[in-house]
């Protein structure tokens, strides 16, 4: 169920996602706001082009991550195969946990693609060495992300409309994470909430590590980041439970 | 031991209008449902649209908690053991959806497996045996979304069976399909029967539930208004005949619509019933043993264009007819 039922489904649920659509939404609309943010700042004459190129890579990741979530459930509403997973016996948690597998897997190798090709565009040194821990803290900001995706696919067994939502958290995360302004830019409340997001300490651990600091000296970043993760992930599945409950109770659950 | 027991199901929806002036009112889908099917039927449940056929199946599947009321599937009760009664029940449902359109038949079996927990080491036999059972042996590696109809739904079955449940739901599985495809369906559902198979199906064709089911029963306004075996229910109106009695009245003065009260009203009439044809109507009679009101029917439709008049036998679709419109 984990890894199978999770690979099938993802192929059952985006086989649509095929490369007339996936190159130019996964591939080349982050390269596009990596290069908008890098002109701004270098226009404005603030930040470096490394610094805008990490967070709106970095960021990125939420398209796949938060979007894919949301269309676990609402992907199966448009197959009209809801119903049919909701009266299966299978396990809950594994069955939300096994579909984010293959979503956290896409969400990092677009983040991956959109730094390398973005530095590369950019002529932003990016060095070898840094390259081991930028896939590691971009993992972990992906798995990050979709622990609030999970979140979503909750909303989504109640509402219809999981790409507006969708929209909007994407909006909230490119201005509070610190992906373009650093979080002691902000304002104190929006520093303080952005710190409670995931991709917040993600982008700052990506950062430091393409500036050259070792993955220990970022480790407690990458917990924080982790923890954040887990704690929507676990909210996530919560809500994936009490809504599938209240839905039975109330008959909301929209099944087609 | 029955494989299913309800008694006094009962569902009621509360619905909202308004924005700022919220109008909330309550309706009763289910109203008290009771019945049981017994190991190896194939049991019908039947019922105009919005009778509550598949509130009740909602209930049944777990998907929908009843407001009042109990059903158990094997002893297991369907709100408080849901997971449980899960693992025994199958449930396929009509129409062109319900599948994973780009995955091929085999993959779309597979996941379903995998959700059922059937063990990894069965599952590659399983599907054969599932796919031999519905007559896709040699199609299992193409694209569903090139699947006619009539696939799609043996294709569905085969997904409904892949944990050997218990009891299969098939709720209006022949529905849309065409004549070729629903009847290699009927086979298939009467294979089943044979096999042994629990199944409970709704479907709104009279002649299939009189083919397939040993028992029916018939959901009017959210109550069942009648149980028994095909046989029983057409008695109900065998003793006595229906007169049909094709109408034009698109050519005539008057419409036939407007007749029916007083067709109805005719002494030795039980029923009136207007059925629309492409052309025009058939306005269906049924009528007391030993009556014959031909004559008075005519002089009543008196100024409509009248075309063949039949007098038959009553079907199981006449019994059906009276018991959800009296």
């Amino acid at each position: 169920m984990l890894t199978v039922g999770g690979v099938i489904s993802f192929r059952g649920l985006f086989n649509w996602l095929n490369p007339y659509v996936y190159v130019p939404t996964m591939l080349v609309a982050p390269i596009f706001q990596i290069l908008l943010f890098v002109y701004i700042g270098r226009s404005a004459g603030v930040g470096t082009d490394a610094f805008y190129l990490v967070g709106n890579a970095v960021q990125y990741a939420s398209i796949p991550c938060l979007f894919a979530m949301a269309n676990t459930i609402a992907g199966e509403r448009w197959t009209q195969t809801l119903g049919i997973v909701l009266s299966t016996p299978a396990n809950r948690v594994a069955l939300f946990v096994g579909r984010s597998l293959p979503v956290i897997a896409n969400g990092w190798f677009v983040a991956m693609f959109s730094l390398f090709v973005g530095g590369w565009v950019l002529g932003v040194d990016l060095p070898v060495s840094a390259w081991p821990g930028i896939a590691l803290t971009i993992a972990i900001a992906s798995a990050s992300c979709t622990g609030l995706g999970l979140l979503q696919a909750a909303l989504a067994l109640r509402v219809r409309s999981t790409a507006v939502l969708s929209n909007i958290v994407f909006g909230v995360l490119l201005v509070f994470t610190g992906t373009n302004v650093a979080l002691d830019s902000l304002p104190e409340w929006m520093a303080t909430a952005g710190r409670l997001m995931p991709l917040t300490h993600a982008i700052e651990a990506c950062r430091e590590v393409v500036a050259g600091a070792s993955l220990s000296a970022v480790a407690p970043l990458l917990l924080r980041e982790g923890l954040i993760g887990a704690v929507f992930a676990v909210l996530g599945l919560a809500a994936l439970r009490w809504v599938e409950a209240e839905s039975r109770r109330h008959a909301t659950l929209e099944l087609q | 031991m029955s494989i299913l027991e309800a008694h006094d199901l009962r569902r009621t929806f509360t619905t909202t209008t308004g924005v700022l002036r919220r109008n909330r009112k309550q309706v009763e889908a289910v109203r008290g449902v009771s019945f049981a099917i017994e190991p190896g039927e194939l049991f019908g449940l039947l019922g105009p649209n919005g009778a509550g056929k598949t509130t009740t199946i909602k209930m049944l599947i777990t998907l929908l908690l009843p407001t009042a009321g109990s059903a158990n599937i094997l002893g297991l009760d369907v709100v408080r053991d849901a997971r449980e009664v899960r693992r025994h029940i199958g449930y396929v449902f009509g129409g062109d959806r319900g599948l994973y359109e780009r995955l091929s038949a085999q993959d779309n079996l597979r996941y379903f497996a995998e959700l059922y927990a059937v063990p990894a080491r069965d599952q590659r036999a399983r599907i054969g045996e599932l796919l031999e059972l519905v007559g896709l042996t040699g199609r299992e590696k193409e694209r569903v979304e090139g699947f006619s109809r009539g696939m799609r739904q043996r294709l569905h079955i085969a997904r409904g069976l892949l944990h050997d449940p218990a009891l299969l739901f098939l709720d209006e599985p022949s529905i849309g399909i065409d004549p070729v495809g629903a009847r290699e369906l009927r086979a298939t559902i009467a294979g089943l029967r044979s096999a042994g198979k629990t199944i409970l199906l709704t479907t709104h064709y009279m002649f299939e539930a009189d083919e397939l089911c040993d028992r029916i029963a018939v959901l009017s306004q959210g109550e069942l208004v009648a149980e028994g075996t095909p046989a029983q229910l057409k008695a109900r109106v065998t003793a006595g005949s229906v007169v049909e009695v094709e109408t034009f009245s698109g050519v005539g003065p008057a419409d036939v619509r407007g007749k029916v009260d007083a067709v109805g009203a005719l002494p030795g009439v039980r029923s009136v019933v207007v059925d629309d044809r492409p052309d025009g109507e058939t306005v269906v009679v049924q009528v007391e043993p030993g009556v014959d009101v031909t004559a008075a029917v005519l002089g009543t439709l008196s100024g409509i264009r009248v075309g063949r008049v039949v007098t038959r036998e009553p079907t199981l679709e006449d019994a059906y007819v009276q018991l959800v419109s009296s």
